[in-house]
Formats: C-alpha cells, sequence, structure tokens
C-alpha cells in the first residue's frame, strides 16, 4: 500500500533523495565537525531518529477506528483477523515487522549508503558508518517500539497511559531539565553510539548497551502485543442532531458553512483534535528540545527570541491540515456537485479557525516565559503570515491527500524547498533582531511580503491545479 | 430527446482500455439497464456520465449537458448511487440527508427528509452515525440522499445491493413510478432477474464494448430469458 501512494519510479526516488542528503552532509562534516563536537551531532542525530520513530509506531491506535470506519474503496491488513483465521496481536506484530522493514529501506538503509559514498570527502570509517546504522537502527526501533506500546496502552486503558506517558516525559525532564540522567540512559541507540568507533574503541560496553537496547525494544513489543486486544467490539455511537445548529452558528462562511460544519463536526465525534495536539506539540518540543541543546549543550551565542519561535509554530502547523485530510474518506462527495478546490478551502478555513488561535497563545506564552514581549509586535504577524503560506502552500501540493502525495520525492522536494527556505530566512533574520533591528526588520518585512503573494498565487492556484481532481482514490 | 446520449466513448487506464468506441442514447422516461460481467467497464461508463471521470475520446451528454465541459451542472441535475456505500462516517442518518439537501439547495427540505427516512424506516436510526449503520442501512441512506432532490435522471450503480427484499420491492415500485412520471433511470448491475422486470432497455458491454443494446425483447431474442442471452453473448453458456 505504501508503494502505491505513487508510481514505482517516484517512489524509489524518495530513498535516492535521502541518499543525495545523506551524501551532502557526510562530504560536508570535515567543515562543520571543526565547530560542533561529533557527540553533540550525534546525540540530536539520536534524538531526531528516536522521534521519528516515535511519530510512526503510533498503529495501536488505529484497530477499532479501521475496523469500524466506512473506509469506501480502500480496505486495510488490520481488518483481516475479522474475516480470516488471523489474530489481531500477530497481525499489529506482522504490522510492526513490516514498517520497521519499510523504514529500514526507505530511510536508514539510503541515509547509511549516502554516508559511504561520501568517504573520498568525509573520510569516515567503513566500520563507523554501519556502527552507526547499528546504533540508528536500535534508536529508531526504540521509538517506533515505545509509541507501539503506549497506542496499545491507550486503546486499553486512558488513565493508565496517562501515567506511563507521565513517567515517560519525568525521565526526559529529568535528563533535560534537572540533568540527573545522561541522554545516553535514555536512548538506547545513543549508548550504543557513544560506546563504539570513533567515539570510544569497541569493547564489552558496546555489546552491553546493544544488548540492553534490543531487550528494551523487546520488552516494548511484546508488551503492545500483549495489550493488543483480539476483539473490537463495536461501539454503537449516537448523536443529536448538531450540524443545523453549528451551520446557523457558521453563517458568515457563507457557501462554506455546510461544509465547515460537517468538517468541525466531523473532528468532534472522531476525537481527532487529540491526535492534532499530539502531532503539533511534538515537534514543538523537539524544538524547544534543539534550542535548549543550542543554548546550554552548544553553549552557541545564538538569540533565539520569540520571532524565531514563530516563524516555527506558523510552519508547524502543516501537519494539522493532514489531520484534517484524514478524519474521513471523502469519496461520497463524487455523487455531490461539489468539486475538490472548494473542499481544499472548507478545510483551510477549518484549519484557520482551528489553529490561529492555540498558535497565537503559544507564541505569546513563550515569549512571556523568555520575559521577550517586546517582539510580539513582529512575532505575530510573522506567525500568521508562515501559518497562513504553509497551509495554503501545503493545499496546493497536495490536495485533499496530503500524506499520500508526501511520500512523492518530486512534491516531497517542493514542499522541503518552499518551507525550508523562507522558514531558514526568517529564522536568520531573527537572530539578528538586536545587532542589527532595521535590517532584520526590513528583512522580516520583505520576506513576509513575498511569503503573502505567494500564499495568494497559491491560493489562487488551487482551483486551477485541482479542478478536474476526484474524491477518494 | 435522449437523457443520455453517449457517443464514441473510449477510456484507457494507461494503455488498457476499459471503453471501447460505446454509442449509446436512452430517451427521456426510460429505465435503462446495463449489465456486463465484473470488470467490462460499467462503473467507468457511470463514472464519465457523472463527471467523475474524463473519457481519452468520444463524448458524453446528460439532460443535454455535455459531460466534460461542465461535470458539475451534470451532478447538480441528477441523483447518483454510487458503487460502493459510503456515506460520511461521523453524520448521523438525518444530518446526512441534512447535508445532502443543503448542499443541492433543496427547497422544503425538512418535509423531503422526513419522507425519506420514513420510506426506509430510517427514524429509529436518525441519530445513528453512519459508521455504525449496517451496509445495507447505508445503502437506503445513499438511496435516500440520490432521490432527496427529486432529480429528472437517476444514475444507479448497483442499487439494490445489500437491500433486504423488503426494501428490494419498495424500491423497484418507487423506480417504476418515477419512471412512469416521466423520470429516467440508467442503472448498473448484476441482477439480471429484477432488471428484466424493470428495463425498457437493455445494454450489454463485455471487455469495453457494447455487444448488445435495444428493448428488452430485442436482446433477448430467442432466449427463455435476459439470463440465457446474456450468457450466450458474453460466452459464459455452458
Amino acid at each position: 500500500m505504501h508503494a502505491s501512494y505513487t508510481s514505482r519510479r517516484m517512489f524509489l526516488a524518495f530513498p535516492t533523495f535521502v541518499l543525495l542528503l545523506s551524501f551532502a552532509t557526510g562530504a560536508a562534516a570535515p567543515k562543520y565537525l571543526t565547530v560542533t563536537p561529533l557527540p553533540d551531532l550525534l546525540l540530536v542525530l539520536h534524538v531526531a531518529i528516536f522521534l521519528y520513530g516515535l511519530s510512526v509506531g503510533a498503529f495501536g491506535f488505529l484497530g477499532r477506528q479501521y475496523q469500524e470506519r466506512a473506509t469506501g474503496y480502500r480496505n486495510y491488513l488490520v481488518t483481516q483477523p475479522s474475516l480470516l483465521p488471523m489474530s489481531f496481536k500477530r497481525t499489529f506484530l506482522g504490522m510492526y515487522a513490516r514498517d520497521a522493514i519499510f523504514y529500514l529501506l526507505l530511510i536508514l538503509l539510503p541515509m547509511t549508503a549516502g554516508l559511504f559514498l561520501s568517504i573520498p570527502f568525509s573520510h569516515f570509517r567503513a566500520t563507523s558508518i554501519l556502527l552507526l546504522f547499528g546504533a540508528a537502527m536500535i534508536s529508531f526501533l526504540a521509538g517506533m517500539s515505545l509509541s507501539f506500546f503506549m497506542s496499545t496502552l491507550y486503546v486499553r486503558s486512558v488513565p493508565a497511559f496517562v501515567a506511563a506517558a507521565g513517567v515517560v516525559a519525568g525521565l526526559f525532564a529529568a535528563y533535560a531539565v534537572a540533568r540527573v540522567i545522561p541522554a545516553n540512559a535514555l536512548l538506547p541507540g545513543l549508548a550504543v553510539q557513544l560506546s563504539v568507533p570513533p567515539v570510544a574503541p569497541l569493547g564489552a560496553d558496546a555489546l552491553a548497551n546493544a544488548a540492553a537496547g534490543i531487550a528494551l525494544i523487546l520488552v516494548f513489543v511484546a508488551g503492545a502485543v500483549a495489550l493488543v486486544s483480539d476483539q473490537y467490539e463495536p461501539k454503537n455511537a449516537y448523536a443529536g442532531d448538531e450540524l443545523p445548529g453549528i451551520e446557523r452558528r457558521l453563517a458568515r462562511f457563507r457557501t462554506y458553512r455546510t461544509l465547515l460544519a460537517k468538517e468541525l463536526l466531523d473532528l468532534k465525534r472522531s476525537g481527532t483534535p487529540v491526535k492534532m495536539f499530539f502531532s503539533f506539540v511534538t515537534p514543538l518540543v523537539f524544538l524547544a528540545f534543539t534550542v535548549w541543546f543550542v543554548r546550554y549543550g552548544l553553549e552557541l551565542p545564538i538569540g533565539f527570541n520569540t520571532v524565531f519561535y514563530a516563524a516555527m509554530v506558523g510552519f508547524f502547523g502543516v501537519s494539522l491540515y493532514n489531520w484534517l485530510n484524514n478524519v474521513d474518506n471523502a469519496d461520497y462527495m463524487a455523487t455531490l456537485p461539489l468539486t475538490v478546490p472548494h473542499v481544499i478551502r472548507v478545510k483551510l478555513l477549518a484549519y484557520l479557525l482551528l489553529t490561529m488561535g492555540i498558535s497565537a497563545a503559544f507564541v505569546v506564552a513563550i515569549s512571556l516565559m523568555n520575559g521577550d514581549a517586546r517582539l510580539l509586535w513582529i512575532a505575530l504577524p510573522v506567525m500568521f503570515v508562515t501559518g497562513l503560506y504553509s497551509v495554503v502552500m501545503t493545499a496546493y501540493l497536495t490536495g485533499l491527500r496530503t500524506n499520500s502525495f508526501l511520500f512523492d520525492p518530486g512534491v516531497l522536494f517542493a514542499f522541503s524547498a518552499m518551507s525550508m527556505l523562507p522558514d531558514v530566512g526568517l529564522a536568520v533574520l531573527s537572530f539578528t533582531i538586536d545587532a542589527a533591528p532595521v535590517f532584520a526588520i526590513a528583512g522580516i518585512a520583505l520576506t513576509l511580503g513575498a511569503l503573502g503573494l505567494g500564499t495568494l498565487i497559491l491560493y489562487r492556484g488551487i482551483d486551477r491545479k485541482w479542478a478536474r481532481a476526484a474524491f477518494g482514490d | 430527446m435522449a437523457a443520455v446520449e453517449v457517443v464514441d466513448l473510449t477510456k484507457l487506464y494507461g494503455s488498457k482500455p476499459a471503453l471501447r468506441d460505446v454509442s449509446l442514447a436512452v430517451e427521456t422516461g426510460e429505465f435503462f439497464g446495463l449489465f456486463g460481467p465484473n470488470g467490462a467497464g460499467k462503473t467507468t461508463l457511470l463514472k464519465i456520465l457523472t463527471g467523475q471521470l474524463a473519457p481519452t475520446g468520444g463524448g458524453a451528454r446528460v439532460l443535454g449537458i455535455d459531460v466534460v465541459a461542465d461535470p458539475m451542472a451534470v451532478k447538480a441535475a441528477v441523483g447518483i448511487v454510487p458503487e460502493v456505500e459510503s456515506p460520511p462516517s461521523y453524520l448521523t442518518s438525518y444530518e446526512y440527508l441534512y447535508f445532502v439537501s443543503r448542499v443541492r439547495k433543496v427547497p422544503d427540505a425538512e418535509a423531503r427528509i422526513a419522507r425519506w427516512l420514513t420510506f426506509f424506516d430510517l427514524e429509529d436510526m436518525r441519530r445513528t452515525i453512519c459508521k455504525d449503520l449496517s451496509k445495507g442501512t447505508r445503502q437506503k441512506l445513499m438511496l435516500a440522499a440520490a432521490f432527496l432532490h427529486e432529480p429528472k435522471l437517476l444514475l444507479l450503480d448497483e442499487p439494490f445491493i445489500n437491500l433486504d427484499p423488503i426494501y428490494q420491492r419498495k424500491v423497484k415500485d418507487y423506480l417504476e413510478e418515477y419512471t412512469d412520471g416521466g423520470g429516467t433511470v440508467f442503472m448498473c448491475s448484476h441482477l439480471l432477474e429484477i432488471a428484466e422486470k424493470l428495463c425498457d432497455q437493455v445494454g450489454i458491454l463485455h471487455e469495453g464494448q457494447l455487444i448488445a443494446n435495444g428493448r428488452l425483447a430485442e436482446v433477448r431474442g430467442p432466449e427463455p430469458d435476459l439470463e440465457a442471452a446474456f450468457l450466450k453473448l458474453v460466452g459464459g453458456a455452458g
């Protein structure tokens, strides 16, 4: 199914993209290793890989949802135990193995191959690269297994999930805030990495750390499989006639009000806002960690301020647009006088209604926490414009199938270029606000103007690009 | 005027032909049944007629509207029941019909919704969200949604599928009344027995080609029933 998201050729291009990126990063290593110590870079790499594993392993949530959901033309492996003599436990274990292999082939192997190709420039040892691959695999599987375990725990017991999430958050806070636990005690892949060359000579420590990491992964997977239910009882849901009332309250949105009301009702009844919240907060946590690490770990004199956070918050909102497209299938819309661009505009409105207030509150809160409220007058416009630009750009590139199209390397490349370039520009300008305020503010204003114009062009382009697109698959 | 007019219609999926030079016409007030083995191209043809797919060659007009030039006008004018019953998961039965009535700007919507909820005996389930409905009930809801705005043409893909015999009978009776009142039905189905009782005109599609098209008696020919004629035409007899 992953391969069916796009053409075979384009699908194979994704690992090629990873390989080239990894090659470029490896080839440039002699430059940046002179200013940043290798263990610090390895820490950031393993945190990123662990969080990536965490973000792709939450399929424990899916059991009842896919079982119950009217999926139109689609069907899922996870529903097959209802039809075939298979158990849900075995199916979920199969899904775990399938995804582990999928991401190994899609990302970790091309990443390693890229590093190998960079050897003439980076002068990395082949054995070090192989050891990095092994350690990265442990970090990735640790994240994926923890996510698998937590999601199955959530399905069984929300209080137990909250307690376990509290323990995990506490452990990470003990590292990041109290600094009483070292990072390698929490990230088994990092522990392996720091006990092998080129950081340390290969010895018994490496074996012990690898064994501990693998054991931890097995414990999480075994726990998750034990928690998977072999029976998903259908839960019939009843509801009042809420749609007309919500629609009336949205009267000001005129031709969009009916679909917008349905969109908001879908979100409420599907429980998606909780997932949206976590997918919004996870990158913010990673950002906060990176900022903390740069400030206190690397002790680099970079002035992270409210404007920087505002730009990041604006760009992170993209994941919420993706969630809006995953609440329900849209096959039935093909029977109605509706077009894909019209529905895209409804999703954009829903996005604006749902996120702008929360994003603004986050930016205000972080400015108050950092004693940096003086920059709110520029931070809030930065957040609004980048948020609007990012979501319109994503809608233009991916329509109603964001998740599928972002597997297409061509779309992913355009998405990366169109989001990263202005993002990096705004970040760099934000760092110079205190040193050269006139230059920085003029640069930010110019960037926001360009993004505003880009938003307008892309918004108008949605009609042209998606007018003939079909709903569903 | 023909309610449906198809001229030399061709559809390729990649290099694989799904429809090859299909031409047919369905007059206003007729009940047309399109039959064919699995994969013959019936759903593809219906999707082209409802503006969901663009043809590779040829053209089609529905109620005088060019399906390629103005697919939205086609969707606004006709009632559509798709191959797979998939109403929105998180709306209740009532809310789905309300939603359809608002999108289609149906006048007197509450009375019409009440009529169809009663017709399909859905009042007890008006507050059940669609994902929790049985397949048969979802199919009833899709039919109600297609009938709600009283279109002049119904384009139905397997409308009787998942319905119990009571509701098959009710829907048959309604469709007969509908065509008697001047409405036109274009139906794709595998249920030849039902079709034989309802259709004025039938077409048989096989491997993307229309191999038979005409009045029911013409297509049946000397065979005892439509099933025998169908099996003979598509080479499935004996």
